[in-house]
């Protein structure tokens, strides 16, 4: 087991240098110059040049690389092009937004997928399960802009019954930030409800057919106490690893859901700054979102091989 | 993209057993799965729609009507008109034509290069996997949407680019599917046997790997589809995609969105309907198939 | 709070803002209120609150109410005594200003000759990379303190448009003390830096920004009471404006200063809010590389010129928002001469029999309107067998591409527009001209440009303008579509409020009912 980690731990690192190669290619390849971001309107040539030789834009692509890496070492990862803010601030400033969706959004989907996936295990077979199933293929199917404008539009402008888009901090107010957070959490976290749900109904399905629950069933137990007692809990096992992948889904969903309503978070930032061609940032903000997907998709391997002892790694 | 069910790295490395690789005949096939013939149907009518868009869409998709801008569902349109008076309507029926042919492109490109990749991989073994297997951990350490909108943005916006760019992010599903079933037969008895009496590696590829892969990658493949098909609406909706006045479902969403506060709910709607059937579409086929096929992750 | 009778409301009113005649779009119930907070909608998050090296609209909105410049300007554009009371030229190359005395800056330092020597030839001589101010004091030479309240500038030529830049960000003062100590952090926090109504209090990025009333300002209403009226004013960056829009009808805003089109409407019946507009000085439309095929063949320019129909993308695009642009010079402007009106109606027929069966690619900003009007201008050119490749890009690419490489065949874009004509007309068609992205070359309009900067008398510079314009549009230079107005939505407690065509919202005189 700890071989196992140690061999993933150090496949990573060639792995993370790569997506610092491919990020740092990528970004560069983006046309357009940052300086006339800066300069708008007052743009001169010799204004820009100056930019450019103050970004260290004029050097050598290979040498620009080797600045970046050396401060990354250092943890800095650049300046915001669009407002001379270190981009370590830029996103910081951004992601307790983001996490907060992205929590109420992973809230939703459990919300949603558990009981439902319960549910339909247990009326497996049924109306009910071929209901379920059709609503998760759906889920599934329709894309989360889509869906957060249809919300809009239901909830916002013709039932009126929530406000549609911009951002209250929760510290400044809790009331007015919740209910802005409702209509997007659903939007981003429906996808993730959809999968989840079915997930939950498979292992269900499986865990239900352990003999140790038609013993329970056999000793008269009710059904739903098998579920609260026996199922649910080793049910939920592989779940709980679902839920770590959807940290990929959630980051990109989070992308669009922002966008359409307003949400100041990192995703918005990150399709302002592609936009606005600001470099360090988009960099930054993609350098981040990888590395985090690769750790949490080690942690959810490692989680489900504890938890699961009949995987096993060659 | 992410499927339908995501499965984890320690699963897929597990490849379908021997012994169910030859499917059904597809009479009982579809008997015992009608599921199928719905998906299929549903897809059918979809390529036929688009593909016949041009003899049956009632306007033109593209002819500006500015004295009939944002007219609701009504006599002449069926979906009303846009901001600049074109029958949404039509423009939904060629949007099809779009967005269609990108998910095909894409999903054959990662199926090609992925295929290819995973083949290599797991036949060559050793250096070659391993180097192979790192540049795939590359694409797939980022968030699919991030890395299919960034390459568009360094590419330039087009349909050319997005369809390169949701290939590229499809190819890890294919490498690793391949590489999982070549590893599993490579080190079989009868493979020995056969590489013993100097059969080549197209011969054994060919006949003992590649019939194995079909039925995985045939639900795979449906998947994908539904997942490109929203990675291009996805970069369409942020103007990534096909240029206007070119009818995208993405774009038109886009535009419509901000009519949404002046009532004009069509415009969103029509498009929004169009791409969730289609997507629908192909995840429910590819439902349906993996019931079929792999019954190993039966649910 | 002191009450002050209903007559002398009225005066107070008509003496607060930029102290000259007031006219436009002033609205006024009852008398004055001292108190309150005013919260602003931004349609962009600025950069950066240091004039030096400021390059957005958004910005000088802000800068307006921190700091003073030097001249002032009322509804009609006139000039009115700010930090500067009196000014003249003694020669085409000098010009003298006397200064307003018992002004001190917000942090104590005292207004003078010397700190306007410094503020000056900071931006004149400023090192940032990033610095802008230097191409609006291009024709000055050296600047001299002659006495305390005294300056003179010496110019390196005549130039009649100085007096428009002082108006504006090159005029403002900043405090020398301040300069001095905070550096850098002018950009982000210039506390007590200039001379204005308001202080700044704090800049939270993408939230907020906040200024407080500046209990020393100089300036009184005209019964000698206290200025401004307002505690506090509140800017925010909201850069949807459906959301915008949503927040005026909440009342989570007070005001904003731009609305889509589309929503007008709406606005001028919605009984909460109060709608105002004037004419803009800025000008739309799009420009023409004269330096490649297609449009290196005047004919095909003014095909293209020709069969534009303005008068659609004004109701399409526009909802009838704006005017049909006949030229650079809008209405907003003293040169302005409505006889002047080249191309008018669309003439698809005329077009086609000056030059017909090309294609060009026209490029416009990833912005809905801009793409929509590209759309437009796509069907209305294919009326004359013109066939039009529609092109969005990123602005910055966009900029890029036009400015600095001129690289384009058309391309959307339009000016916010200058007090003086020749800041909507020189750098733009003058050869060689910073901004003259389609190297568009006329010898007569440059000697008319130049004679027109040369002069300070108005009436022969109107005519010198005009016949630039006649030519600059009859060329197709640029395809001028439709000038913008400035709106200005604001909820129905905002009062003393003044709309100047220049778009800037000028607080010091607006109080809340």
């Amino acid at each position: 087991m700890i071989e196992y980690i140690v061999r993933r731990l150090a496949l990573m690192v060639p792995t993370a240098f790569l997506v610092t190669v491919g990020v740092f290619m990528l970004i560069h390849l983006i046309p357009g110059d940052p300086a006339t971001v800066i300069l708008a309107e007052s743009y001169t040539p010799e204004a820009a040049a100056a930019i450019h030789k103050d970004l260290g834009l004029d050097r050598p692509l290979p040498q620009q690389y080797l600045i970046y890496m050396g401060k990354l070492a250092h943890g800095d990862l650049g300046t915001s092009v669009r407002n001379r803010l270190p981009v370590t601030q830029a996103i910081g400033e951004r992601l307790p937004a983001t996490l907060e969706l992205g929590a109420a959004a992973l809230l939703w989907s459990l919300l949603v997928a558990i009981p439902l996936g319960a549910i339909a295990a247990l009326r497996r077979g049924r109306a009910l399960d071929v209901i379920a199933s059709g609503l998760t293929v759906a889920g599934i199917s329709i894309p989360n802009f889509v869906l957060g404008i249809l919300l809009i539009l239901l909830f916002g402008l013709v039932l009126r019954l929530l406000p549609v888009g911009g951002f209250v901090a929760l510290t400044d107010s809790p009331p007015d930030n919740l209910t802005r957070l409702i209509l997007p959490a659903i939007a981003l976290g429906t996808f993730g409800a959809a999968s989840n749900m079915r997930f939950t109904r498979s292992s269900m399905v499986e865990v239900l057919g352990q003999d140790y629950i038609r013993t329970a069933r056999a000793k008269g137990a009710g059904w739903w106490r098998v579920v609260n007692r026996h199922a649910l809990k080793n049910a939920l096992i592989p779940v709980v690893t679902i839920v770590g992948l959807q940290i990929g889904a959630i980051l990109e969903g989070a992308l669009v859901t922002e966008t359409v309503f307003s949400w100041p978070g990192v995703g918005k930032l990150a399709v302002e700054s592609i936009f606005s061609k600001d470099f360090p940032v988009v960099q930054g903000i993609v350098l981040m979102a990888a590395l985090s997907y690769m750790v949490a998709n080690l942690l959810v391997d490692l989680a489900y091989a504890w938890l699961d002892p009949r995987i096993s790694y060659s | 993209m992410s499927t339908a069910a995501p499965t984890y790295s320690a699963v897929e490395e597990q490849p379908v057993s021997i012994e169910e690789r030859r499917p059904a005949g597809l009479r009982e096939l579809l008997l015992e799965h009608p599921r199928i013939l719905v998906g299929v149907a549903l897809l059918l009518l979809l390529v036929l729609l688009a593909l016949l868009a041009p003899w049956i869409a009632p306007h033109d998709p593209i002819a500006v009507d500015a004295d009939h801008a944002r007219l609701p569902p009504g006599a002449g349109h069926l979906f009303g008109t846009d901001e600049l008076g074109r029958d949404v309507f039509s423009r939904v029926l060629w949007g099809g034509r779009i967005s269609l042919p990108v998910a095909f492109v894409a999903v054959g490109v990662g199926l090609t290069v992925g295929g290819l990749t995973g083949l290599v991989a797991g036949y060559r073994g050793s250096g070659t996997d391993l180097l192979l297997m790192r540049l795939i951990d590359g694409i797939l350490a980022f968030p699919a949407l991030i890395l299919a909108i960034a390459l568009v943005a360094a590419l330039g916006p087009s349909l050319r680019n997005a369809m390169i760019a949701i290939g590229v992010v499809q190819i890890p599903i294919y490498a690793r599917l391949t590489r999982a079933q070549v590893l599993q037969i490579k080190s079989l008895d009868f493979v020995t046997a056969a590489r013993a009496l100097g059969a080549g590696p197209a011969r054994i590829i060919g006949r003992h790997m590649l019939p194995n892969l079909l039925n995985p990658l045939i639900v795979q493949v449906s998947l994908s589809a539904a997942g490109a098909m929203l990675a291009e609406a996805t970069l369409s909706f942020l103007g990534l995609s096909a240029p206007p006045p070119t009818a995208d479902w993405g774009f038109m969403i886009n535009t419509g969105q901000s009519f949404l506060i002046n009532g004009d709910w069509w415009m969103t709607v029509g498009p929004g309907l169009a791409i969730c059937v289609a997507v629908f579409g192909f995840n429910w086929l590819g439902d349906a198939l993996r019931d079929a096929l792999d019954p190993r992750i039966r649910a | 709070m002191r009450r002050v009778g209903i007559a002398l409301a009225v005066v107070l009113f008509l003496g607060a803002c930029g102290g000259g005649n007031t006219t436009n779009g002033g609205t006024s119930n009852g008398s004055p209120k001292t108190g309150g907070t005013l919260r602003v909608a931004q349609e962009t998050e600025i950069n950066t609150l240091d004039p030096n090296t400021s390059g957005l609209v958004v910005e000088r909105e802000i800068y307006y109410n921190m700091y003073d410049s030097l001249l002032g300007i009322d509804a009609k554009l006139n000039f009115v005594p700010n930090l500067a009371t009196k000014w003249s030229f003694t020669d085409p190359q000098t010009l003298v200003l006397t200064l307003r005395q018992g002004v001190k800056f917000q942090d104590g330092t005292d207004f003078n000759a010397d700190a306007v020597k410094v503020n000056l030839e900071r931006y004149m001589t400023s090192t940032d990379p990033a610095a802008a101010r230097k191409s609006d004091l291009a024709s000055v030479q050296s600047v001299d303190a002659t006495d305390a309240t005294t300056v003179t500038i010496h110019l390196k030529k005549a130039d009649a448009t100085l007096l428009a830049a002082l108006v504006d960000r090159a005029g403002m003062m900043l405090s020398p003390t301040a300069i001095k100590q905070l550096g850098a952090s002018l950009t982000t926090a210039p506390v007590n830096a200039g001379t204005g109504p308001f202080e700044f209090v704090e800049w939270k990025r993408d939230d907020h920004l906040t200024l407080k009333r500046n209990p020393n300002y100089w300036r009184k209403d005209s019964s000698g009471r206290a200025l401004p009226y307002l505690d506090q004013i509140v800017y925010r960056p909201i850069t949807d404006l459906n959301a915008i829009l949503a927040a005026l009808k909440t009342g989570e805003i007070d005001m904003a200063r731009v609305v889509a089109g589309k929503d007008v409407a709406a606005v001028k019946s919605d009984s909460t809010l109060v709608y105002r507009d004037t004419p803009s000085l800025g000008y739309g439309g799009f420009e023409l590389n004269h330096s490649a095929p297609p449009f290196n063949d005047p004919a095909k320019a003014k095909a293209v010129a020709l069969a534009v129909d303005r008068n659609q993308i004004l109701q399409n695009v526009g909802f009838g928002v704006g005017v049909v642009s006949y030229g650079p010079i809008t209405s907003a402007s003293w040169a302005f001469d409505s006889s002047e009106k080249i191309y008018d109606k669309p003439d698809p027929a005329k077009a086609k029999a000056t030059a017909t069966g090309f294609s060009f690619t026209l490029k416009t900003a990833n912005v809905q309107d801009s793409i929509q009007t590209g759309q437009l201008i796509q069907a209305q050119l294919a009326k004359a067998g013109i066939t039009v490749n529609l092109l969005p890009e990123d602005f910055g690419k966009l900029t890029l591409e036009t400015r600095v490489q001129h690289q384009f065949d058309a391309a959307l874009s339009g000016w916010s527009g200058r007090i003086d004509p020749d800041g909507n007309m020189y750098a733009f068609f003058h050869t060689g001209g910073s901004f003259n992205d389609g190297r568009y070359s006329n010898p007569q309009v440059d000697q008319l440009l130049e004679q027109a900067r040369a002069t300070t008398d108005q009436s022969k510079r109107k005519q010198l303008y005009q016949e630039a314009q006649k030519t600059i549009v009859g060329d197709g230079a640029y395809v001028f579509t439709t000038d913008p107005t400035v709106p200005q939505i604001s909820s129905k407690k905002v009062q003393g409020f003044q709309l100047i065509p220049d778009g800037i919202n000028r607080f010091a005189g607006v109080w809340l009912s």
